[in-house]
Order: C-alpha cells, then structure tokens, then sequence
C-alpha cells in the first residue's frame, strides 16, 4: 500500500532525478561565493596538512638516525605546525560549512513554504500533509548534515589520499606499488558491497517510515480509539511494525560490521606488505628508515576516507532522494495568474457563473451551471449532501478555478482579477472552521490585524455570542489549542464568524456556518446577521431552513445542477424538490418561519 | 524544569542510565562489548609497538626476527578484527533493540492514557517524541557501545604501552588528559543551550507547517500567505542562527583537541629525538609512541560530536518520561459482563473543570431501549455529559450506572465494547471504507459493514464508487464531504451492534431527512438498543422519546410543546 501511494504522490510532485538535483544543489550551495571559496581552501589545506605530516615524521626519524638535533626540533616543530595549520583551516572549513549548508537547508524550507501557498488548492487533496511536513523538515535535516559533514570530510580525505600518493611516489616508486595493492582489493571489497548495503538500508527507511506513519495516525485518533476500545489491535498492529525496524537494522549492522572488521585485515595486511617490501629495500639501502616509517603512516591514512566513502554512499542516496523531492514541491504547477492581472477594487453589479462546469477526478460535481447574484442580494442555496453546493461556493471564493465556462465579477473574468484584491471583496465562513494555535482574539485578528480586544468584544455581544464565550476558561482570551481543539465545533464555527463580520466583506459567503450552534444563539446571529448583510450580498449555504427568512431568493442544487430558482412562495407552489424537503423538515411544524 | 533537575543528578551519562532500564535481557550485550572493546583496543595499539620492534631490530641490522613480527601483526589483525565486529555489531545489536523495547512501551503507554492526558500536549508534540527522541537516546547509546567504551579503552592503553616504551612518553601522554576532560565540559556547557533551542525550533517549524498547511483554506481566503511565510521564515531564520552559533564554538573546541595531542606528540618527537641522539638509542620506541597518539587523535575529537549526541538525549528523555510515567493511565486490561439492562442513570453528578461548574447534582434516568435526545447551548457541557457514561471523561462527585452497575466498577474494555460512542471529531484511518468501518475489531464479517452502512445510509454513495468498500480513503485515498464523514463514523459504531449508542451531534452536516432515516433504521435492526442523541435540531428531538435540555449546570426533561417552543421563540436570553 505504501509503495501505491509513493507511485500515486509521483504523479502530482514531479520529483527531480538523481543527477538533476544534485547539479541544482551544488549550485544552490554555490550561491555564497565567498563562503564556497573559503570551504575549497579549507579543505586543500588540510589535505596539505594531512598528506605532509607522515614526511615530518619520517625526515625527524631520520634525522635522529643522524644524531642531528637541529633536524629533529625543526621537522618535530614542522609537524607542529602541519597541526596548527590543519586546526586553524578546519575551524574555516566548519564554520563556512555550515553556514553555506544551512543556507541552503533555510533556502530550500523557505521556498518549499513559499511554493505551497501558491499552487492549486487541490493539491492538498492529493499529497497528504504527513508527506509536505516530514520532506520539508526531515529531509531538508539530512541534507544539511550531509552537506555539513559528510561531503567535506570525504572530499577533504581524498585530497589528502591523492596528495600522499604524489608524494609517496616521489619519495620512492617502488615501494608505492606495494603499497597501494591493498587500495584495489579494499576498493573492489568496498563495491561489491554496494548492492547489499543499499537494499538494507532502504529497508530500514522504509521500515522507520512505516512506524512513523502507523504512530501519527494513533495520535490523531487517539479519541476514536479510545471510544472505541481498540488498543490492543493498535498495539500489536505496531508492534509488527516494530519488530520488522528491528530485524531490518539488525540485518543492516550485521554487514556493515562485518565489513568493518575486514577493512581491519586489509588495513594490516596493507602494513605488513609495506614493511616486508621496506625491509628488503633498506637492506639494500635503496630507502631510509624515516622513508619507511612515512610509509607506514601513510597506508594507516588510506583507510579512513575508504571506509567514509562508504558511509557517505547511504548518506548521499537519501539526501539526493529528498532533495529531488523538496525541488519537486518547489517546482510544483503553480495557480496561473495570468498576465495584466486585473486589480478590481470594488463589487458593482454582479457576480456571475456561466456555463460553469467543475468535477473532482472523474466526479463531475458541477455541470454546466448558471447563476448570477445581483450586488445586495440575498441568496440562499440547499440541496443535499454532495449536491455540490460547497463545490459552488469553492469556485466563487476562487479555491477552485471551473474547468469549463468562467465566473465573472461585474464584468470581469475573475481568473484575471488579482485574487488578493479579490479576497478583499469575498469573504467566507467555511464548513469546517479552522483555528491557529493561539488566543481566540488572535484568531479573530487574523481578519483584521488592528482589531482591539473592546472591537472584538462589542461585535460578539451585538451578534449574541458573547454566551458561547463566557463559558470558556478565560473567554476569548482562551488558547484554542492545536486545531482548535480546546474547543466545541459549535464554540469555532462562533469564532469563524466573527472573523467574516469584522472584515466587513462586501460579499459574504456562509457554508453551514451554524450546523453546530444552538438555536438560541443561532436566532440572535440571524437577527445581527439581518442588519449587517442590509447593505451586502450574502450568499447562504444550507440545509438548515431556519435561515431561509435571511434571504430573498433559493437556488436548489441537486446532483451538480441548478434545479429550482425563485423566492420563497414561487418554490413551495412549485412543489419540487425544495417543497417536499421542507415538508420533511417542517411537516406538521407550527414552529418554522 | 524536569530536565533539569534529572541533569543535575547524573550529567552526561544520565542517557546511558535511563536506556539500560529497557535493554532487558540484552544487558549482558554490554559487558561482552565492553571485553571486545578491550581486545580490540589491546591489539590495535599493540600493532604500532609491534611497527616500533621492527624499526628497532632494523637499527640493529636484525632482521632475522622481522618475518616473526609481520605474522604477529597478522594474528593480531585477525583477533582485533573479531573483537571490531563484536564491539559495533553488539553496540548496534544492544541500541536497535532498546529502540524496539522503548517504543513499545511509550506506545503501549500512550494507548493507556485517559484523553484528558491528549488535552494537554499537541500531537505534533507526542509524535516527535515517540520518534526522534527515542531515537536520539539510541543513537547516544550506540555510540557509547560503540566509540566512547572503546576511546576510554585506547586511552587507558596508550597509557600502558606509553609506560612500557618510555615513562617520559606516558608522562606526555597522561598530561593531556585534564585538558581534553576540561575542554570536553567546557564545550558541553557551551553548546546546551543551543541545541536545546534547535530541538524548540525545529518542533516549531513542524507545528507551522502542520497547522499552515491544514488551514489553507482560511490562509487564503483570508489573503494571509505573506503574513504565514513571514512567521515561518523568523523560525528558519532563528534555526539558521542557532545553527551557526554550534558553528563557532565546534570550529574552535572541536579542533582544540587534536591540537593538544599534536602538541604531545611534537614533544614526544623532540624529546625522543634530544635522547636518541645523545644515547644513540633506537627511535624504535618513539615511532611506536607517535603513532599511538596518531591512532588516538581520531577517536578523541569525536568525543566532541558524542557530546552533542549526549545533549540530545538528554533532552529528549525528559520528554519520553512524561509519556512513560503512570500519570493518567486507565485500567483496560480486566475483563467483565456488562450489565443485562441497558437503562442508563446519573447520579448527583457533578464536574469541575479549572474553577467552572460544568454539571451540578445532575440525575437523569434513561430508560432501556429508549431514544433520548439531550439539547442545549453551545459549549453548556453536552459532550462532557455523554463522555461520562463511557468515562472518557471522570464525575467529580456523584456518578454514573448502566444498568444500575456504576460505569466505574464496569472493567472499561466491557464497558467501551457495549457502549459505542462517537465523537464530534471524526478520525478518518488511511485504507479502505471497509477497514475504516471495521476500526481494528476482529470477527467483523463484510456482510456486518455492508449492513453497517446501510443502517448509516452511506451504502448508497460507496456502492456508487468504482472500488466499492475497498476504495481507499484518508490521506491516500479519496476525500470525504462532512456530512460522509459524520456517516461513516455511525456506521464504525453500530456495526458491533452495541447495546448502547451514543451520538454527540455527529449529524449535524447530514441533511435532516437522511438524518431521521438513519434514526429509523437503527432503531429496525438493532433490538432494544438505548440512543443517547446530542442534538441542536428540532426534527431530531421531535423523533426522540425523551427529551433533556442542559442549561445552567443542570438538566431538565422537555416535553414536545416545551422543545417546540425552544426552538420557535428563541428565549435563550
């Protein structure tokens, strides 16, 4: 199932291949010129460092073999000062490091961030946001490390491994041969492996993803699970989980172990090749003994960057993975603002759809409807559910582009109307109110940013919520807690509206703005919401016929089609759809509007 | 506040402690790593004094003994690299396997806690620390196991071997010693605060993101984008500065530290050198003694990233113990029979909440089999109320019976598999409609869902669907309007067929004629099943037998014209 959905998420993120992200993010790093220069030198230096000091050592033991002193302290104070240049470079090459690595990680979250408030709003139907969440925090992490840690040290390592050899070769060629038999054997060993190590380690991710994964879900639905006592099978449900990240690991550390254990070998066979072939050439007093002494410290100084370079495979793979797929957000399609985008300050005449055709996937959820509502009017919409009654209210508050047909204000396509401007003129209270983390107040000035505290406070007595608040712990100064929680439905669809009415909205659209309120409050909004709208369009959507006296006209929707228009008496003596639903509702009511 | 106090107790190896308590039975792992440890070192550093004979038997034109020393050097490859294997595969063995056991129990435990635990903590919060900081005290273990056991080995060592080659060596060597531990602390001191931060920061950047991205909708149509960006780039930005602050100090306290050893090593170098060269004694010796301190250098400026590891951990046990102590937990385990009658009462019940009343002396008698529906304002307690029958949430006085049993001496497991409650927020399960109706309960055949869901009047819409019951919903799958989620829901609850049924106003976004048939179809097929509705809805409380209304802190019983009236005057004021 987890491999269906990675192959479903392609088709709307178009990850970046290996070696295109790769190009994109060197240059990415590349962008801090002088930071980038001072890392290349860093690391040459210390590779300089690291390649010189064994000769040091090797020109001191001979030196003492000389019995001469001078020697000694200048080559003993020569590989002091390889020390210190190699400790002074290092403390550039981190800095820079991580200042240009983490540059990048801030550019490539901040982009990412920036990317999702403008693509297609049904791109968060499509891509979970578990998926957006953990590439754009997780993954970005790993390529900071990896940009940080591993790709210095290698790069630095092999300098210093390719330094060594121009240097060894010099001193004696020979003798190099020998010891560089091993680095084939230790390469060819290190390669062969490749393939083994990549699929443990794609295990162990997709094991960890797994867990991670199985456990946000029982978070988020701990209260369900609670009520309906499942624990157990959700227990043992991650327990197999957590039993297959165990033995993926233990089988991944099983090699890597034993891989470790042979490059012990290799390393001492490595040295013992060194030696027997050292000792006969110094019998014949073809080298020193500081030469061979240099020489054995330099095959000890092969081994490291090897057995990283193997290290920093599995480290490269999942970070050119995530950076394919964080430049794949990114990347993303974008809304197409077209071109001369219109700015549109004020709503005249009317808002119109025409020919308005809309559908999810293969769902056709709106086809081919028209509707125009004059500025000022009043208009109701019902319909059943998955009618398509939020599906309309979608297109015109521009979520949604129509596939077919256009929407116009006044007489402009709102496609190329600037839909900030446009934002300004349609304000929504929507079916599933949302709350920031925060202040109730604050979640009301989301809408206004210079609203005070008494504003806020004399719009929720004048629309008859201040009751809903005063219940809370500390009002509206109430934290609502993680996606409001801290609060009843009912409580946030209160907050949602009284962050519509404080912007003052010249067209107001309400989608079941009350289903959770009670009928007291709700008549005390209805009679507020009267005044208020005097001088607005509203456009109310429901299936609640409480709140039909609030509008001048019905538009029936059933089954993605306008079936009914008319006011009040036009439609109950025409007996459709909307007659026989309110009799449903009402029938035998004396209590109805 | 926790963290601290714990990290003044034990400091750095505070992690090491809290993590055998969950090494179980792969305790004993660590003594045979700490043994391998021992020979791995004692032969790894053997091999330069085995180098440092050879340089001496060729000063002394003996090269007899030379091929004796090569196999010797090859014996003590194969034996080290035995004991390597021993020590990083015992440490990854040990560490994955106190991974496993830690998160099964943080799971086992979470699945424990009563929901007021969930009230208090945001689910971005409890996700990271089952997560990452689990897997920072194992990375913190694993590379105890496996670098600082055996750095302290090669230490103490290089140490012997120093003494035996030259107690002047050994003296330079051990003087190095105070300094690395100091500068160690120094730089531990030093960087804690920052990564602490970090750890904050990056909690923050999930948060935004989870709470930016599930708000989309009023982000946008409330033009809030640049404001969103702003406040996500403050938190990028502050990540970035904390990152570079470790910077500076690792550039200078993590290089100081090999710097010192070179700066033994160089005396090593001249002193040796200074006694070779007046007593002509073989520089043997002293090449086996730089090349110790070469071997040394390594692992020692990796005790500054072990450091780091540490704060880590450290950092997130803390966290871990929050979930892992015994505050709220319930008891689920026991097992019971439920009560033969389903009438439900309540009992002078009354809560407290902070320093609000929300229920005072509530009594109420539900009768067996009957359909009640309770009414109310908005945010009265409604859902308080009906969470008590299941306790999901507790009476601070008085309480509730099923049956004339109190729900508290009930074993909750019996409890909750008779009484199916569904809340206001519905969970939708990524995978299939079936599984989602299904919820993880056994013995629930397809004809049950189907039944289920026909009873919930959602039937219809999913055989309209091309993969039917199979068709995959949630994060995966296909998205569900409100009015099919608060269905669906229904149908996860009745299809155990419980005696008791709670709806806390899961109809709300279902229009009111579906609403009455799925009343009347549960009422059909689920005999002498009591309904206890939550409903703001006039038709609903028309269709139900009894009717209660919250107000005030307490309950009153409403007959048909009363609940007519409520809702046709509006005198809530």
């Amino acid at each position: 199932m987890k491999d269906d959905y990675e192959k479903e998420e392609e088709k709307f993120i178009n990850t970046l291949g290996a070696t295109a992200s790769l190009k994109r993010l060197i240059k990415d790093v590349a962008k801090e010129r002088k930071s980038f220069a001072t890392v290349v030198i860093a690391v040459v230096t210390t590779a300089t460092a690291l390649a010189f000091y064994p000769l040091a050592i090797g020109y001191a033991v001979n030196s003492m073999a000389n019995r001469d002193m001078y020697g000694v302290i200048f080559y003993g104070l020569v590989f002091l000062l390889l020390y210190l240049i190699q400790m002074i470079a290092n403390r550039f090459r981190v800095i820079h490091t991580t200042k240009i690595s983490q540059l990048a990680v801030k550019g490539l979250r901040d982009r990412s961030f920036t990317s999702i408030h403008s693509v297609p709003i049904s791109f968060f139907t499509v891509v979970k946001s578990g998926f957006l969440i953990s590439r754009i925090t997780n993954d970005a992490e790993t390529i900071g490390d990896f940009l940080t840690f591993q790709i210095p040290q290698v790069i630095s390592g092999f300098s210093a491994v390719i330094l060594s050899i121009v240097i060894m070769l010099y001193l004696d060629p020979t003798l190099t041969l020998y010891a560089l038999i091993i680095l084939p054997v230790l390469s060819i060993f290190t390669l062969s492996l490749q393939g083994k190590v990549r699929e443990n380690y794609l295990k162990t991710r997709k094991t960890i993803a797994a867990i991670t994964g199985n456990l946000a879900e029982n978070i988020n639905s701990i209260r369900s699970i609670k009520a309906f006592n499942v624990e157990t099978y959700v227990n043992s449900k991650f327990d197999s989980l957590n039993t297959e990240n165990l033995d993926a690991n233990i089988r991944a550390s099983r090699l890597s172990s034993a891989y470790g254990a042979v490059i012990r070998v290799l390393e001492f066979i490595g040295i013992s090749i060194v030696i027997y072939e050292g000792v006969i050439e110094l019998q014949i007093g073809l080298i020193t003994i500081g030469t061979l002494v240099s020489f054995i410290f330099y095959v000890q100084e092969f081994f490291d960057p090897v057995t990283q370079l193997s290290q920093l495979y599995n480290a490269y793979q999942s970070s050119i993975v995530g950076a394919g797929r964080i430049y794949g957000i990114i990347d993303s399609p974008k809304e197409i603002i077209p071109e001369g985008s219109v700015p549109v300050d004020t709503f005249e005449t009317a808002l119109e759809l025409r020919n308005v055709t809309f559908s999810y996937g293969e769902d056709t959820a709106l086809n081919d409807v028209n509707l125009t509502i004059s500025n000022k009017e009043k208009v109701g919409i019902v319909g059943h559910t998955g009618a398509g009654k939020t599906t309309l209210s979608n297109l015109m508050l521009k979520l949604y582009l129509p596939e077919k047909g256009e929407i116009l204000l006044d007489t402009n396509d709102t496609r190329n109307i600037l839909t900030s401007r446009y934002r300004d003129i349609i304000i929504p209270v929507l079916q599933e109110p949302f709350l920031f983390r925060g202040t109730l107040y604050e979640n009301i000035r989301i809408a206004k940013k210079d609203a005070s505290n008494e504003e806020i406070e004399k719009l929720a007595l004048e629309f008859g919520l201040e009751r809903i608040f005063s219940r809370l712990p500390d009002g509206l100064n109430t934290d609502a807690g993680e996606l409001g929680r801290n609060l009843s439905e009912g409580q946030k669809q209160a907050i949602a509206i009284l962050r519509a009415i404080i912007r003052a909205p010249q067209v107001l659209i309400m989608d079941e703005p009350t289903s959770n309120i009670d009928p007291f409050s709700e008549k005390d909004i209805f009679a507020s919401l009267e005044k208020f709208s005097e001088n607005r369009t509203l456009i109310l959507i429901t299936h609640r016929f409480s709140m039909i006296s609030l509008v001048d006209r019905i538009v029936v929707v059933d089954q993605g089609k306008i079936i009914e228009n008319g006011d009040f008496e036009t439609l109950m003596k025409k007996k459709g759809m909307f007659y026989s639903m309110y009799n449903i509702v009402n029938a035998n009511d004396n209590w109805s509007v | 506040m926790n963290n601290k106090k714990i990290s003044k107790n034990s400091g750095v190896f505070e992690p090491l402690l809290f993590s055998m308590k969950y090494l179980g039975r792969k305790r004993s792992t660590i003594y045979l790593i700490i043994v391998a440890a021992i020979i791995t070192t004692a032969t790894r550093l053997y091999v330069p004094v085995v180098i440092g004979s050879i340089v001496n038997s060729i000063q002394e034109r003996n090269f007899s003994v030379l091929s004796y020393f090569v196999e010797l050097i090859l014996i003590l490859a194969v034996v080290s690299a035995i004991a390597t294997f021993i020590v990083n595969f015992g440490a990854q063995y040990a560490s994955q396997h106190y991974a496993y056991n830690l998160r099964k129990k943080v799971v086992n435990s979470l699945t424990k806690k009563d929901v007021s635990f969930f009230h208090g903590s945001t689910s971005g919060d409890l996700l990271s620390r089952t997560t990452m900081d689990i897997d920072a005290t194992r990375n913190f273990l694993m590379n105890t196991l496996s670098q600082l056991i055996p750095t302290i080995m090669m230490i103490i060592f290089g140490f012997v071997y120093m003494l035996y080659l030259n107690y002047v060596f050994a003296l330079f060597f051990i003087s190095t010693i105070p300094f690395l531990i100091y500068i160690g602390m120094v730089f531990q001191r030093k960087q804690r605060m920052h990564w602490r931060q970090i750890r904050e920061l990056y909690g923050e950047m999930n948060e935004r993101l989870q709470e930016d991205i599930a708000g989309q909708r009023t982000v946008r149509t409330y033009s809030l984008e640049n404001s969103q960006i702003g406040r996500f780039q403050d938190v990028t930005g502050s990540y970035y500065g904390e990152y570079m602050d470790v910077a500076y100090l690792r550039g200078f306290y993590n290089n100081i530290m090999p710097f010192i050893i070179s700066v033994a090593a160089t005396g090593v170098i001249i002193y040796g050198g200074y006694e070779s060269v007046i007593t002509g004694v073989e520089v043997g010796n002293l090449v086996a003694a730089v090349n110790i301190f070469n071997l040394i250098t390594f692992p020692v400026s990796f005790l500054g990233r072990l450091i780091v590891f540490s704060e880590n951990a450290r950092a997130g046990i803390g966290r871990i113990n929050t979930i892992l102590s015994t505050d709220h937990d319930e008891d689920l385990v026991s097992t019971g029979t439920f009560p033969d009658s389903n009438g439900i009462q309540f009992h002078d019940v009354s809560v407290i909440k902070g320093n609000r009343e929300i229920l005072k002396n509530v009594n109420m008698n539900i009768e067996p089999g009957s359909f009640v529906c309770i009414t109310g304002e908005t945010g009265t307690g409604k859902s308080t109320l009906v969470n008590l029958i299941t306790v999901l949430e507790k009476c601070t006085s008085g309480y509730v019976s099923v049956g004339g049993v109190d729900v508290r001496n009930i074993p909750l497991e019996t409890l909750r598999k008779n009484v199916a409650i569904v809340p206001q927020e519905i969970n939708i399960l990524s995978g299939t409609i079936a599984d989602n109706i299904r919820f993880g309960r056994s013995g629930i055949g397809d004809e049950m869902v189907i039944r289920a869901a026909k009873i919930a009047r959602i039937d219809d819409f999913v055989s309209g669907l091309p993969g039917k019951y199979e068709t995959l919903i949630g994060e995966r799958g296909i998205t569900l309007s409100g009015g099919q989620k608060q269905r669906l829901a229904i149908a996860r609850a009745v299809v155990t067929e419980p005696s008791i049924l709670i709806l806390d106003d899961v109809t709300s976004s279902v229009d009111p004629e579906t609403e009455l048939k799925i009343f009347k179809e549960i009422g059909k097929n689920i005999e002498n099943i009591t309904v206890v509705l939550v409903s703001l809805r006039y038709s609903a409380m028309k269709y139900s037998e009894e009717r209660y209304i919250l107000k005030d802190s307490t309950i009153m019983e409403l007959d048909e014209i009363e609940s007519m009236n409520l809702f046709s005057s509006g005198e809530g004021q």
